[in-house]
């Protein structure tokens, strides 16, 4: 399964993407999600989900059941934007608690088996060159963090580049 | 001086930046006037930008989340952006704390990074960071002493910091890990998710569940 994750209006959306394959899943924003407590309670009240009941309450069980990630996010100080970091926030159940040792670095140790690649395009119209210099950063470490297979990262400027984006 | 410290950690007691400001306040001389804020939703109030935009200095301290800025901290950031850009007539400089739950310091670098990049967008000047690694560590070491044991080396830097700030003085990022080995870190934070699963009712085998 394709996972997709994306913080474009709905009108935007369905214009760059008019016809998507239904193997894939869109997580969109459509206001309700919570943010993140920081209760952990997805590892140690109710295991592999998260405590808040919305939309959104199961994204680590999505991410075990993908092969590919897409993400596409507005650029936000070189990172993703409130909307698109919210629903990785809530995605934590994805890891196990415990610590591991990976790429010489503390991180959490999976809980499930699937790797998947990472696929990440930023936008924005004014992105700096820092922005973008922090962003790559950000996905290595992300694909590092979430022991993915392999990852990429493209910026566009406008919405109308980002009808070139293959998924 | 002025100087608003910002807790974006989105826990209503007991986080560890909770902890990391208490202790950076005991450094500040009683000549600065502190204000103090709790960033724990996605939205701010009007009146609290305004009062934070009248501060020398904002200190943020937060929580680091899959290698960033939480999602409620940066809505929080976006707003103070879009007023600063438009109502600021002064300079504010920024000095961040961020924590994380791995062991090395280093991992909060790309935080950082996001919020040199936010202060350049926003119209107003970077002072320093400190990446704090073990910070789900220091809630539970109240008992012990500043400076002390595991909690030496964010002291330290705290200290440094803290001079800085005083002083409105930029300086060069500084990263800590706690001060005792890597390995006993991992055992000691393994064994403190087991023991908090069980006091849930649950048993240990169940952090291994799977939807």
């Amino acid at each position: 399964m394709k996972l997709l994750i994306h913080d474009l209006g709905e009108n935007d959306f369905c214009s760059i993407f008019p016809k998507l394959d239904d193997s894939i899943r869109v997580i969109s924003d459509d206001g309700t999600i919570h943010n993140c407590i920081g209760c952990f309670g997805c590892w140690i009240k109710t295991p592999a989900s998260c405590v808040i009941h919305d939309k959104y309450s199961d994204m680590g069980e999505l991410l075990s059941k993908c092969d590919t990630l897409i993400i596409i996010s507005k650029c936000y100080y070189g990172g993703f934007s409130p909307f698109v970091k919210n629903v990785l926030d809530r995605s934590i159940s994805y890891s196990h608690p415990y610590f591991v040792i990976r790429n010489g670095e503390m991180h959490h140790r999976r809980r499930y088996e699937n790797h998947f690649d990472l696929q990440v395009t930023f936008y924005g119209g004014n992105i700096t060159e820092n922005e973008k210099q922090t962003a790559k950063k950000l996905i290595e470490a992300n694909s590092i963090n979430l022991d993915c297979n392999d990852c990429s990262v493209s910026f566009v400027e406008s919405l109308a580049e980002m009808g070139g984006i293959t998924i | 001086m002025k100087i608003a410290l910002i807790n974006g950690s989105p826990k209503v007691k007991n986080s560890a930046s909770e902890n990391i400001l208490n202790t950076l306040k005991k450094l500040f001389t009683e000549s600065n006037v502190i204000s103090e804020y709790n960033f724990r939703t996605p939205k701010l109030d009007t009146k609290e930008i305004e009062e934070i935009s009248k501060c020398n200095v904002i200190v943020f301290a937060f929580p680091l989340y899959i290698d960033e800025i939480p999602a409620h901290l940066k809505s929080c950031l976006y707003q103070m952006e879009t007023y600063f850009k438009t109502n600021l007539n002064h300079d504010i400089k920024v000095y961040v704390l961020v924590n994380c739950g791995f062991y090395e310091g280093k991992q909060g670098l790309i935080a950082l990074e996001m919020m040199e990049n936010w202060c350049k967008k926003a119209e107003i000047s970077w002072g320093q960071g400190i990446g704090i690694g073990g910070g789900g560590m220091l809630s539970g070491m109240a008992s012990v002493p500043d400076g002390q044991g595991p909690k030496k080396n964010v002291w330290n830097a705290l200290n440094i910091l803290s001079k800085n700030v005083s002083n409105c003085i930029s300086s060069e990022n500084i990263f800590v890990s706690p001060n005792l080995p890597r390995f006993l870190y991992k055992i000691g934070g393994d064994a403190g998710w087991r023991q908090q699963i069980k006091s849930n009712g649950l048993r240990s085998k169940d952090l291994f569940i799977k939807k």
